[in-house]
């Protein structure tokens, strides 16, 4: 698992990508436009706060809006990061020279993985100190801002993967990338979409429910059921949450999980499916390929089957 | 060291490798010739694990390579066709992620670096970003590359190619180096006289099939026979060929605008008689000399053009 895991390419994606000005100005750039956007909301409701006094609502209301604006901003980040790292290495022709290595072709595609993650925990590392502010507005607790930049982690590894499995899936960068931004706009829209459609069709004695589940693939949904429920622009987002904290309305739907937490499963097992997907795409003559093709191969195998270090 | 038993690679209904048998013994340099398009990378790539063959089974030092990957690989240095070169990388680290990624501890890692560039006469630019190389030392870093895990067989694939001269002589002394190391070498050309003075043993590969196959020696040896007419005129070259080709109903190819290459095999009353034919027909002659056999003819020869 050790070698699974901690292998070269982590310490040269590093490398590389520390090595160009691209990261620097990246991080400043995502850091920047989350400042920026606390420091608009406080200016608002200071003019505002001129006349009626600086609300309790302010602390809520900016890490909201910050969480959101996180959220996105993470989404249109990771594809960009992961969308290229197959496909790129075989535009540039080292990919058969890595299949080559001794590194399989699972570890390969875990450290690619691993070096965007580690890369996009860096911004969110980054802007925590921009969440520390929110802190000390009040208004928020520490539990919830856990959950954020946990859902927030699930979606941008989801992401994540769904770029490598389409840099694994289609042999041009440019296509991988327009397939990953469509997918994940599907994400955050096409889900929405699709359940206020099932809510038009559907009728019966809990009708919402299962449209409900469709929502909650959605990472904003996620996001907004993690949020106190009095705060102002919950509300918006009350018909996709299926009743979940909402005041004396569907009181008949128990619901045992919360809406981040079917999220957190749902993402988890898309991660697992597409991965395994992705590893059996790239293997050139890897297990999966030897079952499928030549079940004497098979047999043999199994009688010398050697220790997998 | 290397042992290929009826191997096939099919694309789709197109047969690129066709039941194609052979052995390379210990120590050998084997050189892999055949037109564009043969089907040399394809089997290269086959032994060097990164395709599958359709049928068929290959041994490396006894390991079939198609049920035990890893240890192949372990086994191999492969260099493909290409220099596949990281551009944000230095020389050094670009050697360094390889011999990681085949697992060398990092304690050795430093002076199997050091040697290697040593060895391919790249130490003044062990600090410079790979992509800066001229071609030549990227050739030779890619050596390089293919030799960090110390394989006993080194599969190259036209290793020469865009190489000028000098730099192909130097390749070839590399190699040469290499082989008094105790390694085994495959290596691909579509130039055989590439590989005359290098090679041990020879394969020569058309449309997927092999074609001949054995020692350097017993190849010139087989093909002894193999000998042919250069003739030279001064215009006329059409007519000339006409007769040949047409009225003695032989099989001369031209090579340029004044010369005229024909593989004969016959004796000097035929040679005569030829001869005698041209000049009668009032082609203006320059010269008319049987040429020794050189491997270009028997690969000329032993390769019809099938392919392409
Ligand atoms: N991925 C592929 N899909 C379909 N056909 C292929 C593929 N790769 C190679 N071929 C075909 O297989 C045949 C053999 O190709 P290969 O690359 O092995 O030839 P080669 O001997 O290496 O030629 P060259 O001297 O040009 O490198 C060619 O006709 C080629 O068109
Ligand atoms: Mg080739």
């Amino acid at each position: 698992m050790k070698s699974l895991v901690l292998n070269p390419i982590l310490a040269k994606e590093f490398r590389s990508r520390m090595r160009n000005w691209k990261s620097p100005l990246m991080i400043s750039l995502y850091l920047g436009l989350l400042g920026l956007i606390t420091l608009a909301y406080y200016w608002m409701q200071q003019k505002r706060g001129f006349y009626s006094g600086f609300g309790p609502d302010v602390g809520p209301q900016i890490f909201i809006i910050l969480s959101v604006f996180q959220l996105l901003l993470l989404s249109f980040v990771t594809p960009a990061l992961t969308a290229g790292v197959i496909n790129g290495e075989r535009e540039r022709q080292t990919f058969d020279l890595l299949l080559c290595t001794r590194l399989s072709s699972a570890s390969i595609v875990l450290n690619k993985l691993l070096a965007s993650i580690s890369y996009i925990l860096l911004l969110v590392i980054a802007s925590l100190p921009v969440f520390a502010i929110v802190y000390f507005f009040g208004g928020v607790l520490l539990s919830d801002m856990g959950r954020v930049i946990l859902v927030s982690m699930a979606t941008a590894i989801t992401f994540g993967v769904i770029g490598i499995f389409c840099s694994t899936l289609f042999k041009r960068t440019q296509v991988s990338m327009v397939v990953s931004y469509v997918v994940v706009l599907l994400f955050l829209v096409g889900t929405m979409a699709v359940t206020v459609f099932l809510q038009g069709i559907q009728t019966g004695p809990y009708p919402r429910v299962t449209a409900m589940y469709f929502s909650y693939a959605n990472p904003l949904v996620a996001l907004f059921s993690i949020f106190p429920n009095q705060a102002a622009g919950v509300g918006i987002m009350s018909s996709f949450l299926g009743g979940y904290r909402t005041y004396g309305y569907n009181a008949a739907v128990s619901q045992a999980l919360s809406p981040w937490q079917y999220n957190f499963i749902f993402d988890g097992v898309l991660i697992i499916v597409l991965l395994l997907l992705t590893v059996f795409l790239l293997d050139p003559v890897g297990r999966f390929k030897r079952l499928r093709k030549n079940p004497a191969v098979v047999e043999t195998e199994a009688e010398s089957a050697p220790a997998e270090g | 060291m290397l042992q290929v038993e009826e191997l096939s690679k099919s694309y789709g209904k197109f047969l690129a490798v066709d039941r194609l048998s052979f052995s390379v013994e210990d120590g050998a340099i084997f050189g892999f010739v055949g037109p564009n398009g043969a089907g040399k990378t394809t089997t290269m790539k086959i032994l060097g694990t990164l395709l599958r063959p359709s049928s068929g089974k290959a041994w490396i030092a006894g390991e079939d390579v198609s049920q035990n990957p890893r240890r192949i690989r372990q086994l191999v240095g492969y260099m493909p066709d290409f220099f596949g070169v990281y551009d944000d990388l230095k020389v050094d680290e670009y050697l360094d992620f390889y011999s990681a990624s085949y697992r060398i501890p990092a304690r050795q890692r430093e002076k199997i670096i050091s040697d290697l560039l040593e060895l391919m006469d790249l130490e003044h630019k062990r600090e410079a970003y790979v992509d800066s190389l001229s071609r030549g030392m990227k050739q030779r870093l890619c050596l390089a590359r293919c030799l960090v895990h110390d394989p006993a067989l080194l599969i190259l694939d036209e290793p020469a190619s865009g190489l000028d001269p000098r730099a192909r002589v130097e390749v070839r002394e590399i190699l040469k180096e290499l082989k008094n190391m105790g390694k085994t070498i495959i290596i691909s050309s579509h130039i055989l006289s590439e590989l005359t003075e290098l090679c041990t043993h020879l394969g020569i590969i058309e449309a997927g099939k092999m074609v001949a196959c054995g020692s350097v020696d017993e190849i010139v040896h087989r093909s002894q026979s193999a000998q042919s007419i250069e003739i030279r005129v001064l215009g006329q070259m059409d007519e000339a060929l006409f007769i040949i080709n047409n009225n003695l109903g032989l099989s001369a190819i031209k090579l340029d605008e004044q010369m005229l290459e024909l593989p004969f095999n016959g004796n000097e009353e035929e040679m005569n008689r030829i001869l005698t034919h041209l000049v009668q027909a009032g082609i203006p002659l320059v010269s008319f000399a049987q040429s020794q056999s050189n491997l270009e003819n028997i690969f000329m020869q032993l390769t019809k053009g099938v392919v392409q």
